[in-house]
């Protein structure tokens, strides 16, 4: 490849790409014995360079690995035992804001009540969610598995601390 | 993974085209150890098959730099050698892993027709 070609085919590229790969980019094509005259190869650059503007926003995203953390914290067994964790401590902590609010004191009555009822149901409801979740994911990435059990744990406590705590 | 446009020469069965995933491509090359843009291309072609064009390359090269799982070593008079790194060969092992079970389970069923 002449390098007057070289150097416009890399100018195509957006000019952060260009600040890191220009020069060694430009010296690859002028290498590339099997680029001279080579409307393939040029065509490829073209589209590379096209596509390094438009996906200018997901730049360097290749699908993550699928045993990561991130990506196993996305899987739904994962992520839904904690939102119902949060979703009873969100409806604990309204009812008691709203009682002393209303009545200046926790006023703890004999008839569970249907908060009550919705936090047992919330809270015993993710026992068989993590077990799955357990047994899917802990052999196949048992370190990634375990932070993500850990925080259903945590959230699970904080769910269940005031309830114990607050002796309702 | 994502994949890529490459610029692919066949070396049989152009009809059921090619396997196109650049950045694994790349990662799967640098596993036997650093290499330049050409030997790269060299090496892919040998094991898949593939021959990535320059675009092509550099786009799976930037991103699996940027994920930190290649890494550059000081240039070689105009070349621009990489490595894998510890968490790319962590990654090249969970999809080829994957890849492997995909493959398993094809041929099995293959092998029940």
């Amino acid at each position: 490849m002449t390098p007057r070609l070289a150097r416009i085919l890399t100018r195509l590229y957006p000019r952060r790409w260009r600040s890191r790969y220009a020069a060694e980019f430009e010296a690859f094509l002028l290498d590339d014995n099997q680029a001279k005259g080579n409307v393939r190869i040029v065509a490829d650059v073209i589209h590379s360079a096209i596509t390094e503007h438009l996906t200018r926003a997901q730049r360097g995203k290749m699908n993550p690995d699928p045993h990561s953390f991130g990506s196993i914290a996305k899987h739904p067994s994962a992520f839904v035992p904690m939102a119902m964790s949060i979703t009873a401590l969100t409806m604990l902590a309204c009812v008691l804001i709203s009682e002393i609010v209303q009545n200046g004191q926790i006023i703890r009555e004999a008839d569970e009540g249907t908060v009550a009822h919705l936090w047992q149901i919330l809270m015993a409801g993710q026992l068989p969610i993590i077990a799955f979740f357990a047994i899917k994911w802990l052999p196949r990435a048992p370190k990634a598995s375990l932070g993500v059990l850990a925080l259903q744990a945590v959230s699970a406590l904080a769910s269940m601390a005031p309830v114990f705590l607050l002796k309702l | 993974m994502r994949s890529t446009r490459s610029v692919a020469e066949q070396k049989s069965d152009p009809g059921l085209g090619h396997y196109s995933d650049p950045p694994l491509l790349v990662l799967a090359s640098l596993a036997s150890g650093p290499k330049h843009g050409h030997a790269m291309i060299e090496d892919i072609f040998d094991i898949s098959g593939t021959r990535l064009g320059p675009g092509t390359l550099y786009g799976a090269i930037a991103r699996l730099e940027q994920q930190g799982w290649i890494e550059p070593l000081p240039p070689e008079e105009r070349r621009q050698p990489y490595r894998i790194t510890v968490d790319g060969l962590r990654v090249l092992r969970a999809k080829l892993a994957t890849l492997d079970q995909f493959t398993r389970a094809g041929l099995k069923r293959l092998e029940a027709l």
